[in-house]
């Protein structure tokens, strides 16, 4: 089928590579001493750990560890859905509002699309613009098929392709703190978000 | 819901409770406050819950406050012995079935840690049925191999409640053992009695037939079909017989925690001689009295009480009749203590009746088609060795594993002058069953035996057994006699 | 300095090459299946791809960690794998049992990063299922009461993943062990979407998941089945198991 032919090629593309990284890292001369450093200090259940690339809704190239130094706040979407998403779209803007004037830019907002296939950096422009996310707050982001899976398994969510353009998936809005470790989840749709906005709240205190 | 209805109950009471609390001035002691809601009963301090495996159960609550009750069960898939020389694998909460009794009172917060252990190879949960909340817990609690889940939740509503894993395919983990029960007590406990025990009901189904040996795997068919091999008490048969028996002396009020795991079958529970002086149907807050037969739901329970007046042996059975003595749904209760002519004379007279038309119960022969081929024995030793397998899942319900048999209701084979008199018709009440009076060792019986559907080489294993054990005529038996009583 | 690290990386993957115990593939042609839980009456294209014949050893693994000291136990990163990662290895460099047992107690990240260093991938749960349909004859014998029971036996049989590779049945396509040694990752195991309350699973409850109306066990029966995809719903990436190895897939135009 065509989807599982581009997650070969996908995979295919990824799967030299990213050994390669990690065995060069190994032998310590791509990174530059600053970086491993930086690599170092992270906690261990960071997830700045994870050597992904990805793309924005304004096409540039972001590397996972760049949101390092803010309070994230992540979910998992694709813009096709209409079921969940625009329920959990509408959850994170909710969270968002919640927040003290003072600590509002300390958070960065993050989605992630599970089926990057269909979401362009275009669409996600689009879709950034419906709902008027269009600014520094709100990050969209995409990447390859494996680094999709990967992330979406330290998030611990899971999703499954049920048709071209549609998904099953669990709704999952995780926070992370400054260093990427994860300090909270909160599961299902449209539930009371109280510990959530708490959760950000503290960990924006302390940046 | 139960509190809501009770709710009105309990309010009443307090109204009249308050106008005494008024006169007699304040109650402060929170011991005697009566919360009209369960929810709102405050928990101080922590507990380690105390577990224990069937048939005991731990300490009462008494009168102690609600706690923060941590409850600590681990997982365990393991292999144990169905019944004689047949292993199965069962799942377990806590390494036996059905699992560890947990005690609660009502105001309780458990903390649950469930743990799966790291050997084994499925992910497992659990759903109690005393959780007032999605799933009973089972979502919270779905637990991988080699880890452990936490999570708790208040105990609300009083009663005997059953716990099971819920996890795909629900009824394979709870036909492989995985169930127990929990029990919430009222506030102040339930009346003290003398002794307490826990007795669990199951279905089980194997590839072999009853009794077929080796290890035995889980047949999913026949679990669907709701045709169970095995029908025990506690997990596998003699669970609660010969030495395990359940004991108590005369004059003691006795108390059952009894529990219906399923998966399948709905048990009518009966004590054979006596009556229970009080139920708590359905584990529930109606209690009905004197109560000869108890029906126990799948996934239900009940309380049930009575004293024990004479002593003796009492046979604790599913009252669906075959279960017990075809399948092993029998439990056994000693008493102890001094003869109450009053209550009950023994024999007294034996006077002639001879009815017309007295038939002999035979088991249907056509339909039960038993293709597969059986080991066998090739030596005396394993002549006796299977034999007593045989006899110990079939024959020892009755008979007792020491061949003694039970005084008025079933004759010995132990030193048993009938069965060494006439070898012949030995084999004859094997293969087509006994109804009638029989002197045995100068003691009357007048019992029903049914036939029993043994093939030729087993009643050669088993009669081999019974006439070499327990001072027996060590009378040799060999299948072409059994084949000539059959073909007679 | 620089030149020579690489000439050393390449002498270590050639060595690599020479140690890898059984880094046999063969190929799986592929085809159309309806997979046990997934999309209601929809068939799943499996492309053709190669499989190892073998699930990964322990001698293998052991080889690894040796190129690649950042997985071992000592060093792994706690977001990789929790603390259960090669639980029994007494050190880094040895491990309980046989060489060519299983690998068993390696997360998901492990796994994946160990096929990518070996130029491979893991399979998909669509490869990994449909080639898991053979038994010796049939490249579906689902349906075949011996082949159902066959892994239901395996589930109450303890302690498998003492068991060296290759003992079990060879199926259609020339692999081993797929049933009856050990559970096995596969690249997507968190496309399961059970939440472990399999009463509710059956449930269409479309607040949880989108389009899980159409999600649900195609056959009830397939009791063997069921528990592999109930096993994946429990696990997370970073979590390892006793009774869980793994084994590579790559694609046939490589």
């Amino acid at each position: 089928m065509k989807n599982i032919t581009y997650l070969m090629v996908f995979i295919f593309l990824t799967v030299m590579s990213s050994c390669k990284n990690s065995s060069e890292n190994n032998t310590g001369n791509t990174e530059t001493a600053q970086e491993k450093k930086r690599s170092e200090s992270l906690p261990e259940m960071s997830i700045y750990h994870l050597p992904s690339h990805w793309t924005n809704q304004n096409g540039e190239t972001v590397e996972l560890k760049d949101l390092q130094g803010k309070v994230v706040v992540m979910v998992m979407i694709y813009t096709t859905c209409k079921a969940a998403c625009p329920r959990l779209v509408a959850d994170m803007r909710n969270i968002e509002k919640q927040i003290p004037e003072d600590k509002k830019e300390n958070v960065l907002y993050v989605f992630v699309s599970i089926d990057p296939e269909t979401d362009t950096p275009e669409k996600l422009k689009v879709f950034a613009k419906e709902n008027q996310m269009d600014n520094e707050k709100w990050l969209f982001l995409r990447g390859t098929e494996n680094d999709t899976r990967e992330f979406a398994a330290v998030l611990a969510v899971n999703y499954k392709e049920i048709s071209p353009m549609d998904f099953s998936h669990s709704n999952i809005i995780s926070v992370f703190d400054q260093q990427g470790e994860m300090v909270h989840q909160q599961e299902g749709l449209g539930v009371d978000n109280v510990e959530t906005v708490e959760a950000i709240i503290k960990m924006a205190d302390k940046g | 819901m139960k509190v809501n209805i009770k709710n009105k109950v309990v309010t009443k009471m307090l109204l009249g409770l308050g106008a005494v609390a008024f006169l007699s001035g304040c109650i402060n002691d929170q011991s005697d406050k009566k919360y009209n809601d369960t929810v709102e009963i405050p928990v101080n301090q922590e507990m380690m819950a105390e577990l224990t495996a069937p048939p005991f159960v731990p300490t009462p609550v008494g009168k102690r406050m609600a706690k923060k009750l941590i409850v600590d069960l681990e997982i365990q898939e393991r292999e144990g012995e169905m019944t004689n020389g047949v292993k199965y694998i069962y799942w377990t909460f806590g390494g036996t079935v059905p699992g560890s009794f947990i005690r609660t009172r009502v105001g309780d917060e458990v903390e649950f840690h469930l743990k799966n252990h790291p050997d084994n190879k499925l992910p497992h949960n659990i759903d109690l049925h005393s959780v007032n909340g999605p799933g009973g817990g089972a979502e919270a609690s779905f637990v991988a191999p080699g880890h452990e889940k936490v999570f708790s939740f208040k105990v609300l509503n009083p009663g005997l409640y059953v716990y099971h894993c819920a996890t795909a395919p629900v009824g394979m983990h709870i036909a492989n053992g995985m169930y127990g029960l929990i029990l919430v007590e009222p506030e102040g406990g339930l009346p003290p009695v003398d002794k307490e025990y826990y007795i669990m009901q199951g279905d089980f189904y194997t590839e072999g037939e009853y009794g077929a040996r080796g290890l035995q795997p889980f047949d999913m068919q026949k679990a669907i079909n709701e045709k169970a091999d095995y029908v025990v008490f506690n997990g596998h048969v003699g669970a609660l017989t010969g030495d395990n028996a359940m004991t108590a002396n005369v004059g003691e009020k006795i108390r059952l925690f009894v529990g219906n795991g399923g998966p399948n079958l709905v048990s009518s529970f009966h004590v054979i001689g006596e009556i229970f002086d009080k139920v708590h149907v359905e584990g529930g807050d109606l209690i009905n009295t004197n109560v000869q037969t108890t029906l126990i739901p799948a996934g239900g329970a009940a309380i049930v009480e009575f004293r024990v007046d004479v002593p003796g042996s009492y046979i604790l059975v599913d009252h669906s009749v075959f279960r017990a003595f075809n399948k092993g749904a029998l439990a056994m209760f000693k008493v102890n203590g001094e003869e109450d002519k009053r209550i009950f004379s023994g024999e007294i007279r034996d006077d002639i009746y001879l009815p017309e038309g007295s038939v002999i119960q035979s088991m249907p022969t056509s339909g039960t088609s038993k293709p597969k081929e059986e080991m066998k024995a090739v030596s005396f030793e394993e002549r006796m060795k299977f034999g007593k397998d045989k006899y110990m899942a079939t024959c020892a319900a009755c008979h007792q594993p020491d061949g003694k048999g039970i005084e008025s209701a079933f004759p010995p084979l132990a030193n048993s002058d009938y069965l060494n008199a006439d070898v012949n018709r030995a084999i004859d009440i094997i293969l087509h069953g006994k109804t009638g009076e029989i002197t045995v060792n100068g003691k009357k019986y007048n019992s029903v035996m049914t036939a029993q559907a043994l093939s030729d080489e087993e009643v050669t294993n088993v009669l081999t057994y019974v006439y070499n054990s327990w001072g027996n005529s060590k009378k040799e038996v060999t299948p072409e006699m059994v084949q000539a009583v059959r073909n007679k | 300095m620089k030149y020579y690290s690489t000439a050393l990386f390449v002498i270590l993957s050639f060595f690599c090459e020479l140690t890898a115990q059984n880094d046999k593939m063969v190929l799986v042609k592929g085809g159309i299946y309806q997979p046990l839980y997934g999309a209601a009456d929809q068939s799943v294209e499996v492309d053709p791809f190669l499989m190892d014949v073998y699930p990964v050893t322990n001698a293998d693994y052991l080889n690894f960690v040796a190129q690649y000291p950042q997985w071992k136990k000592s060093n792994v990163k706690t977001l990789f794998a929790d603390k259960s990662y090669l639980a029994n290895w007494t050190d880094d460099g040895s491990y309980p049992g046989l060489a060519n047992a299983p690998v068993t107690n390696i997360s998901w990240f492990a796994a994946k990063k160990y096929c990518e260093c070996q130029g491979k991938r893991l399979p998909t749960m669509d490869e990994w299922e449909f080639a898991a349909m053979a038994n010796e004859k049939l490249q579906d014998a689902r349906t075949l009461e011996t082949y159902n029971q066959y892994i239901l036996n395996w589930y109450e049989t303890p302690k498998t993943f003492r068991n060296p590779i290759g003992e079990t049945f060879k199926n259609y396509w020339g692999i081993y062990d797929l049933h009856g040694l050990v559970w096995e990752w596969t690249l997507d195991f968190n496309s399961v979407l059970i939440s472990g309350e399999s009463r509710k699973d059956s449930d269409k409850d479309s607040n949880l998941f989108c389009g899980s109306a159409s999600i649900g066990a195609s056959d009830l029966m397939n009791y063997a089945a069921f528990m592999r995809y109930a096993f994946r719903g429990s696990m997370k990436a970073r979590y390892s198991s006793q009774n869980l190895g793994f084994r590579c897939a790559k694609n046939v135009d490589n």
